[in-house]
């Protein structure tokens, strides 16, 4: 294919553009790049004793976090794992058995401990409050400030169904954070904060039961329609008199 | 800096310092920005107890944004990069406030960062700020004796530990590396702006206005508002003569003690600083013994940081390339200057090269300075003689002529003094660093820092720096005579630089692989051919500086990524030495092997760090000097 009709032993035009680094001026090289070039490695200088002393304070401080009441890690915790499939089928049957060193071996947290230090509550946002201090009642008005009610009930329309699997997946972390509790509490700590806390949490479990109760029994039970419903079929019978499981149980 | 590895950077020093959770947390928020909880709940799939506790205590630390809005009442969170990135510079900053203010302060800082913010009266009740604890840990598991001696002792520990804590508060304080927390800083910035624009609009008299006026009126309320509220400034109070508190002494004692006295406070920490504190109040003024206010909460204040660790990074550039005397003389003026500046530049992002404006520092009067200078440093010695005035540095002949000089101004001593500063100051002033610069105000010489013209001065360096390092003395050659000339036809560029056709050529065309350097095409006629078309390079720092940017972070983000592996891969034997009974008496429990093991391990996790640590540094000087 001849372009800008270029004669044989001439460049094309733009040749001299050349992309490639190494033959500016000639044909493109074409050979296959070694296989294993030599590459030197780049070697970082040693530290001085200003930047160790720079990583040792990092390394304080950060231990010092680790050690800190907020450090917690996901293992163990993880809500997804049922009772006896995955946390089960990888254990180590080797290491894992509890053993007597065990007792000194650094204890992780699954959940940050809050309790134990004061904080300035205004700069938290109020849906935490309940968590920071326990004894906080959401409804009682603090430090002169009155709880304007909660507007949660309006919905902003296009959030709806997203709501609704919210709720869902709310009830099964929250029915999978139960038993990591009782895990929790195996472990020793935290002991004093997870109680209280599980306390709410149940609360609010029957909360939401309820409100399930509603809307999946909904269908099945009238209470209107109780003694009317019933009484087409055992009037029937012949035992009309009652209507109803109270009869039937004495048989 | 959202990309997409600052995202990740973040996100593994979260991990790096708080663990799993808050790391889930972390990165869910920054894949979608802001959230309420139970969007939260969904996307990161913890549950409730873990997400309440863990915002908690994130906020605590300042690592997430809350804001409740007015409209629906629902709280949203945002994630706080800036205080994420901050993490890794903690060791450099406590390494600062070590060699500036004394062991003890740098362990206040600590204790303040890792409480996040804290309170003073809480501050005052933990046991590791007690000035005692230096000896008890000395002592170790050594005889009751001490002990009873240290319960007679500990009546009057009452009394000096505060007296301990609170002018080593104060001192942070006054020199701007703390300040007080207010309710907005716990907001981010847009929602800060947006609810200070929304007040200022609903005054009375500001809806009156119309068009442009109101315009104007709102930006600029807003921005006054947003002062105001952000603003936790605690160095006003605490300021004494321009001069923060614990910072004159030092001066004072003059040079024979300061060396001698930094390396008692290295073992024997707290008598000495006792001493000192007696000293502080002594000297200072009465005033100095009232505690700070009880209920006070502060944090660490990192803008004011980074100006001190720029105004570090400019001595190291001094130098490079002048004598320890005249850097002192430099440090003197950099130090004053730092106590009257707040943060590194006005303008959140750095503006684009060409189009910064010079902005000055405080003038420092030079009669200042020469209080401020050490009286016992040695002026005369690193610059030339003085009868004929000439600011180039003659070394040669230095000597002979001194010791003339010196005998001759005994006599008349404090003009001269004064004058020989200036010279060194001059010095600092001349090209190619310019690292000062001097003016006059009403008849007094002054002498400031041009701050936006050093910054943009270390960014390239460090830009020069790296090109040479990648492609050579040449391309280093091609790259300043780009950017001192702008855009260049091949030919010139050849011209100028003066280097072979091919070398040229291949040196371009590797950068541009690189992307440090481009290729502008300029068509002479409509059809754009090819050969009626000039080609100009053309070297942008502004774009190089933003890839290197974020090549920096992801090459910090590997490092880290790193660190985890190799600690995945001796998980066992660390988890060993962690273990509460070995932890701390690592020769009893462990064999040789594993010494030399938790050796290495320590000097690997050292180099990795610290490699982070210095990339760091660039991120600085790219990002935020």
């Amino acid at each position: 294919m001849s372009r800008f009709g270029a004669k044989k032993g001439r460049k094309l035009p733009g040749a001299e553009f050349t992309w490639e680094a190494s033959d500016p001026s000639g044909e493109p090289d074409t050979a296959p790049t070694p296989l294993f070039p030599k590459y030197t490695v780049p070697r970082a200088r040693p530290l001085t004793a200003t930047e160790q002393l720079q990583v040792d304070l990092y390394r304080t401080l950060r231990e010092r976090f680790h050690d800190g009441p907020y450090y917690s890690i996901l293992e163990g915790a993880a809500s997804a794992s049922k009772k006896d499939s995955a946390a089960r089928a990888s254990f180590d049957p080797f290491h894992g058995m509890p053993s007597y060193s065990g007792k000194y071996v650094k204890k992780k947290r699954a959940l940050p401990r809050i309790l134990g230090r004061q904080y300035v509550m205004k700069f938290f946002p109020r849906e935490l409050w309940g968590t920071i201090q326990p004894s906080f009642k959401p409804d009682a008005a603090m430090d002169g400030y009155v709880p304007q009610g909660a507007r949660a009930g309006v919905k902003r329309g296009f959030e709806d169904d997203e709501e609704e699997e919210d709720e869902e997946t709310a009830k099964r972390t929250k029915t999978g954070e139960e038993g990591e509790g009782a895990e929790g509490d195996d472990d020793g700590e935290g002991d004093i904060l997870d109680e209280e806390e599980e306390g709410q949490g149940e609360e609010e479990i029957e909360d939401d039961d309820f409100e399930d109760d509603d809307d999946e029994m909904g269908g099945d039970y009238n209470a209107e329609q109780y003694f009317d419903g019933g009484d087409d079929e055992y009037g029937d019978d012949g035992f009309g008199d009652g209507g109803g499981g109270g009869d039937e149980d004495t048989y | 800096m959202t990309s997409q590895y600052a995202a990740e950077l973040c996100a593994l020093l979260v991990e790096d310092n708080f663990g799993e959770l808050f790391a889930r947390i972390f990165s869910t928020l920054q894949r979608y920005d802001r959230l309420s909880l139970p969007r939260l709940k969904f996307y990161s799939r913890l549950s409730d107890r873990q997400l309440r506790h863990g915002l908690a205590a994130m906020i605590q630390h300042h690592l997430v944004y809350h804001y409740t809005s007015y409209d629906d009442g629902v709280t949203y969170y945002q994630p706080n990069l800036q205080a994420a990135y901050y993490l890794v510079r903690s060791g450099k900053i406590l390494e600062f406030i070590q060699e500036r203010l004394g062991k003890y302060a740098a362990t206040l800082m600590a204790t303040i960062m890792f409480l996040g913010h804290a309170q003073v009266g809480y501050l005052e009740t933990l046991p590791e700020l007690q000035p005692e604890q230096p000896k008890t840990n000395g002592v170790n598991g050594e005889a009751e004796g001490e002990k009873t001696e240290e319960q007679m002792n500990g009546h009057d520990e009452h009394s000096e530990q505060p007296a301990l804590l609170h002018p080593t508060l104060k001192a942070l304080a006054s020199h701007g590396y703390i300040f007080r927390v207010r309710d907005a800083q716990f907001q981010s910035y847009a929602d800060n702006a947006l609810d200070a624009e929304r007040a200022i609009k609903s005054r009375p008299d500001v809806k009156q206005l119309k068009g442009k006026k109101l315009d104007e009126t709102v930006l600029e309320g807003t921005v006054t508002l947003l002062k105001e509220r952000l603003d936790g400034d605690l160095t006003r109070g605490l300021m004494h003569n321009g001069l923060p508190r614990g910072a004159k002494r030092r001066h004072a004692n003059g040079s024979m003690d300061a060396p001698n006295k930094r390396s008692r406070v290295d073992y024997a920490a707290d008598e000495d600083e006792e001493e000192e504190e007696n000293e502080w109040s002594d000297d200072d003024m009465g005033g100095d013994t009232t505690p700070m206010e009880l209920g006070m909460v502060v944090r660490v204040n990192y803008e004011k940081l980074d100006v001190a660790l720029r105004n570090r990074r400019f001595l190291d550039l001094a130098e490079l390339s002048s004598s320890p005397a005249t850097r002192q003389v430099y440090e003197c003026l950099l130090r004053r200057i730092e106590y009257q500046t707040k943060q590194c530049r006005d303008s959140a992002e750095i503006p684009r090269e060409g189009e910064e404006g010079e902005q000055y520092s405080v003038p420092i009067a030079l009669s200042a300075l020469t209080e401020e200078v050490d009286p016992q440093l040695d002026l005369t010695g690193s610059i030339g003689p003085m009868e004929i005035s000439q600011p180039v540095n003659r070394r040669g002949k230095r000597p002979l002529e001194d010791s003339v000089n010196g005998t001759d101004r005994d006599g008349s001593d404090a003009p001269s003094r004064t004058y020989e500063i200036d010279q060194h100051l001059s010095l600092l002033s001349q090209p190619p660093y310019n690292l000062t610069s001097k003016r006059m105000l009403s008849g007094l010489i002054t002498w400031t820092v041009e701050f936006r013209h050093l910054a943009r001065k270390l960014r390239h360096l460090e830009l020069e720096r790296m090109i040479e390092a990648r492609y050579g003395d040449v391309a280093l050659r091609v790259i300043r005579v780009l950017h001192a000339k702008g855009k260049l036809d091949e030919k010139r560029l050849q011209e100028i630089s003066l280097l072979p056709f091919k070398d040229l050529r291949q040196v371009l065309a590797s950068m541009q692989a690189g992307g440090f350097v481009d290729l502008q095409e300029v068509p002479r006629d409509a059809q754009r051919q090819p050969s009626r078309t000039i080609y100009l390079w053309f070297y942008d720092p502004d774009r190089i500086r933003n890839s290197i940017l974020e090549d920096t972070y992801k090459a910090m983000s590997r490092c880290l990524q790193r660190l985890r592996f190799e600690r995945n891969r001796l998980k066992e034997f660390l988890e060993k030495t962690e273990r509460s009974d070995v932890k701390g008496n690592e020769e009893r429990y462990l064999s040789q092997a594993e010494l030399t093991l938790l050796d290495q391990w320590k000097s690997k996790e050292a180099l990795l760090l610290g490699e982070v640590a210095r990339l760091d540094e660039m991120v600085a000087v790219m990002r935020d000097y």
